[in-house]
């Protein structure tokens, strides 16, 4: 159904969802377009803001002069995550942690990772390497083994429970079927486990994990955190669904599924997007649009042999160099060259070198934000949503 | 110390077809091979079973073996060769007397080729790059060279071949002037072990000068470095090559789930030299897109690159090298066998089988043309849907490999390593090139107790290395958007770099 918004965000991640949430409190009228589920789902669930130090508030200030953070300011990052929270906890969904301080979460791979927000079903993931951690796996589970933990920990030991399926979305429905989760703890319970913290892969619940996780734990009596899995991620899928809802109870409205097919220009402004769609054309309007189509994992941008575009409006886009320097020949070295690519914009988030005067743009497709490298996924993309909400508020 | 008749060095189609060709004579043997088999340049190659077209204008002798091996493997390996077809396409400014002598060729060496209209050219493959002239149409094949070499062992192992694969030869034990065996050593344990034999063939393609001078003489060889690019889907069921003299990229070949394309040709003098040019990648993709321009869109999940081991040739340009092969007696109890192509490699092994029964004073002859290749019963046959049937608990959703597979070829061939499981199970092969699967995979190995979890996670580690520098030369496009993925996966959600 075509419409008419004050604001319209490209893009569904949690960027361009949290800068939803932002403008319809302040009582906007909002639409969110996306051609498809966002990153997040992939993710942890976790919130990393910065992994370099203890304090990844603090730590803001020494990231390089160009990345998108420092648009945003040490206090409104401070501000973006809180509303985040209460957004979460208001659908069920509570975080835990300080923004002043990184925490870690056990990896399936018994690493650990470093962040700053958690779900609460992993409020207890950050533990003394001394004491006794029991892994539970699942019989046949193909993402999840538990002998990459136990190993490296010399107090540790696992049991294995069958339920039947072997994946891990698979498994989580199961979580959310009374009769099994009966079994699982009466399970659980039997096996007399020592004094010390219960791990499991994260399959508490495909949407419901705090239900699920509080029977749990009130079950087996001793506390109890999930290890964030390779995709399909269940905490990322509970992170997307929890912000989803939030869209819809403030009035947001949705186009989901669908990419931009058109953009209709009037001097300095954009005045109205059509979204692909077989048979009939749905006509979006907007007074200020928002741009969080992510970065080239979600296609808000793109590569060829040797460019870098911005697939919606065709914006000049920032290339490290030539194709030959975009990667370092070691994998796992932190953050390659490729990651700087994106959209440069002003203090109100507005591209530059565009004649454009009502977009704006936050998210991973903004230039120099280097995800990995400073590991702020999800942390810049609240930041800087909610800021690119404040930035066009104040014109509509 | 093992004591056996022949010792075959080299795992590559050369050696695997040596000791399928022995063992069908009854000759004791036991095969080298420094890592798994096809780990040269034939598990590099592009996996044509030629017709002898690409070199029937220049190289006719090559192109007549090509044409008889090709009539061969059809009958004998119904189970790893595809009977696809090729086209020769010609485009706008492609010379017409080329044409004509590639026709005129064809039929003097016995290649059917049939013209074909633009319009029937599109009929057989309809992303044919639309402005072509015409195509011609001739019997080329693809065939899985893994399984190839797999096929050729089992009929040794069946009568008793020996076959020692991650062992490398380090030496050749001479006495009175007179190579009598080869000292080896295992590659995880480090191990020493001694094989003595009566004769010795070098069947070890570029490394054949290597093995050579180990027992004092050479071999003269061209080394010829070659890369492909492997796309995400099978964009043809077809061959296509570029009707023109062999240049860079004028081919691309069907494999299972995936098309090959390829290939560059670029003298080297280190056989183990492997690295894959980012610009050599760019003519690939710039030739095949000329002749399927859906080439320019389609994701590139990796390149890869082997060394030709071809027969010596006074400077020049090495695609004029002659694709024929050669034996040289060295007079010293050792063979070499050199140059040639993956098609001709039973040809290859005949006529090397043959100089070994004259040099023990045997003369049972060859049947290798005859029999078909044993095992191929237990292979599952194209297509890949057909596989699709009978299959659970799927590790590679890629190429759809079963969790039972996997702990089926670990434990009969008591491997710990992952590429013996890829090859065996074409894990990881398909459009994530092991991105998923191969966790998969070793969580599984060490959960039988194939390997500690330690082992697991470092081999996982050197393997997303190894499957980062095959990819890196052709990122853009949907490939880099994967490869993101894949590195925000194991970076940010397992914490691999912490792994040493
Ligand atoms: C595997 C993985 C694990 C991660 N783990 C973590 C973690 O644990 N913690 C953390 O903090 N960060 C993590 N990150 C990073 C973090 O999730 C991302 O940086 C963040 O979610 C990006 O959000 P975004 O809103 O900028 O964009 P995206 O999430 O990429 O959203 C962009 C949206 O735009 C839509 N879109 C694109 N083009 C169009 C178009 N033309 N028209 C309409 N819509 C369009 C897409 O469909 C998508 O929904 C992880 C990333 C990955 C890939
Ligand atoms: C890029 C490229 C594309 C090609 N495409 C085609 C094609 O489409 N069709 C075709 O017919 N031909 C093709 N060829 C040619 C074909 O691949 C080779 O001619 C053929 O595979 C050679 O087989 P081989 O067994 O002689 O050598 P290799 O396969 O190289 O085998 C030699 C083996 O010896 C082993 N070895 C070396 N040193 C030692 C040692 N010290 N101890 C123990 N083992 C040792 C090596 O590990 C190796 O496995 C291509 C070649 C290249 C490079």
């Amino acid at each position: 159904m075509s419409g008419s918004y004050d604001v319209v965000i490209i893009g569904g991640g949690i960027s361009g969802m949290m800068a939803a949430v932002a403008l319809a409190e302040k009582g906007r009228k909002v639409a969110v377009i996306s051609k498809g589920d966002p990153v997040c789902c992939f993710s942890t669930g976790c919130i990393d803001v910065l992994a370099d130090g203890d304090d990844p508030l603090n730590g803001l200030g020494s990231l390089p002069d160009n990345h998108p953070y420092h648009l945003v300011g040490e206090d409104a990052v401070a501000k973006a995550l809180e509303l985040f929270r209460d957004i979460m906890s208001e659908e069920g969904m509570p975080y835990v942690g300080d923004v002043h301080v990184n925490r870690r979460v056990l990896t399936s791979l018994g690493r650990s990772k470093v962040t700053c927000l958690v779900p609460e079903t992993m409020e207890f993931a950050d533990f003394d390497p001394d004491e006794y951690i029991h892994v539970i796996s699942f019989y046949k589970m193909k993402d999840f083994y538990p002998q990459y933990i136990t190993s490296r920990y010399t107090n540790a030991d696992y049991s294995i429970f069958d339920p039947g399926v072997i994946t891990t979305a698979g498994i989580a429905e199961k979580f959310e079927n009374r009769p099994f989760l009966e079994k699982f703890i009466f399970w659980l319970r039997d096996l007399d486990i020592p004094e010390g913290r219960i791990a499991v892969p994260a399959v508490l619940g495909r949407s419901l994990a705090g239900d699920v996780y509080h029977q749990v734990s009130a079950g087996c009596g001793r506390k109890i955190f999930e290890i964030p899995t390779m995709p399909p991620s269940m905490p990322g899928l509970r992170l997307f669904g929890g912000l989803k809802k939030a869209l819809l109870r403030k009035g947001v409205n949705l186009y989901w599924g669908r990419g931009i097919y058109s953009v209709e220009k009037l001097g300095n402004r954009i005045e109205a997007v059509t979204l692909a769609s077989a048979g009939r054309t749905t006509r979006v309007e907007g007074k200020a649009f928002i741009l969080a189509t992510g970065s080239f994992v979600s296609g808000g941008l793109q590569a060829f042999m040797d460019t870098v575009t911005e697939t919606v409006f065709d914006l000049p886009t920032y290339l490290p160099g030539s194709r030959g320097t975009w990667f370092n020949d070691d994998f796992f070295a932190p953050g390659h060259e490729i990651e700087k690519a994106g959209i440069r914009v002003d203090s109100s988030f507005r591209p530059v070198e565009t004649e454009i005067d009502n977009l704006h743009v936050c998210g991973s497709i903004l230039a120099f934000s280097e995800v990995m490298k400073h590991r702020c996924g999800n942390g810049m993309a609240i930041a800087t949503g909610v800021a690119a909400a404040q930035a066009c508020g104040g014109l509509v | 110390m093992i004591k056996t008749d022949v010792i075959i060095i080299g795992g590559g189609s050369t050696g695997c077809g040596v000791a399928r060709d022995l063992a069908l004579r009854g000759i004791p043997h036991c095969l080298i091979e420094k890592g798994d088999f096809a780990a040269g340049a034939t598990g590099a190659c592009h996996g044509l079973l030629h017709s002898g077209a690409r070199y029937v204008v220049n190289d006719s002798e090559a192109a007549a073996e090509c044409i008889s091996e090709n009539m061969i493997m059809r009958k004998i390996g119904v189970k790893c060769v595809e009977q696809t077809g090729g086209l020769f396409v010609r485009l706008p400014g492609d010379s017409k007397r080329f044409r004509d002598m590639f026709l005129k060729s064809c039929e003097q060496t016995g290649i059917s080729a049939e013209v074909l209209s633009p319009s029937r050219a599109l009929d057989l493959v309809h992303n044919l790059n639309p402005s072509l002239e015409e195509a011609i149409k001739v019997p080329d094949c693809s065939i899985d060279p893994f399984r190839l070499c797999m096929l050729n062992i089992t009929s040794s192992q069946k009568r008793g071949g020996q076959i020692l694969t991650h062992n490398r030869v380090i030496d050749i034990i001479k006495e009175h002037g007179r190579c009598v065996g080869v000292k080896v050593q295992e590659e995880s344990t480090s191990e020493f072990k001694e094989i003595r034999g009566k004769i010795i063939i070098n069947a070890a393609g570029a490394w054949g000068d290597n093995i050579a001078s180990l027992a004092g003489s050479t071999v003269p060889m061209t080394l010829s470095k070659g890369s492909l690019i492997v796309t995400n889907h099978r964009l043809t069921n077809m061959v296509i090559n570029r009707l023109r003299p062999s240049s860079d990229g004028d081919i691309i070949v069907p494999n299972e789930a995936v098309c090959l394309a390829g290939t560059t040709s670029i003298t080297v003098t280190d056989p183990d030299e492997n690295e894959v040019d980012p610009a050599e990648v760019d003519i690939i993709a710039t030739q095949a897109q000329q002749l399927l321009p859906e080439f320019g869109t389609t994701r590139l999940i990796r390149t890869y690159a082997g060394v030709r081991p071809l027969l010596k040739a006074d400077g020049g340009d090495d695609r004029k090298i002659s694709r024929s092969f050669k034996i040289i007696d060295h007079k010293n109890g050792m063979f070499s066998i050199m140059g040639g192509k993956l098609t001709t490699y039973r040809l290859m092994a005949e006529k090397i089988s043959d100089r070994v029964m004259e040099a023990l004073g045997l003369k049972t002859r060859c049947r290798t043309a005859e029999l078909p290749l044993e095992g191929q019963e237990e292979l599952s046959g194209y297509p890949l849907s057909k596989r699709l049937k009978t299959m659970e608990n799927i590790v590679c959703e890629c190429e759809l490999v079963t969790t039972d597979a996997v702990e089926r070829v670990a434990g009969k061939i008591g491997t710990r390593r992952i590429g013996d499981i890829q090859h065996r199970t074409r894990l990881g092969m398909g459009p994530c090139q092991g991105g998923f699967c191969t966790y998969r995979a070793l969580g599984i190995m060490q959960e039988t107790g194939k390997m500690t979890p330690e082992e697991s996670r470092r081999i996982l580690r050197e393997f997303l290395q190894r499957r980062f520098k095959g990819i890196k030369p052709a990122l853009w496009g949907d490939q880099l958007r994967e490869e993101q993925l894949i590195e925000s996966i194991y970076l940010g959600i397992l914490g691999m770099e912490q792994e040493q």
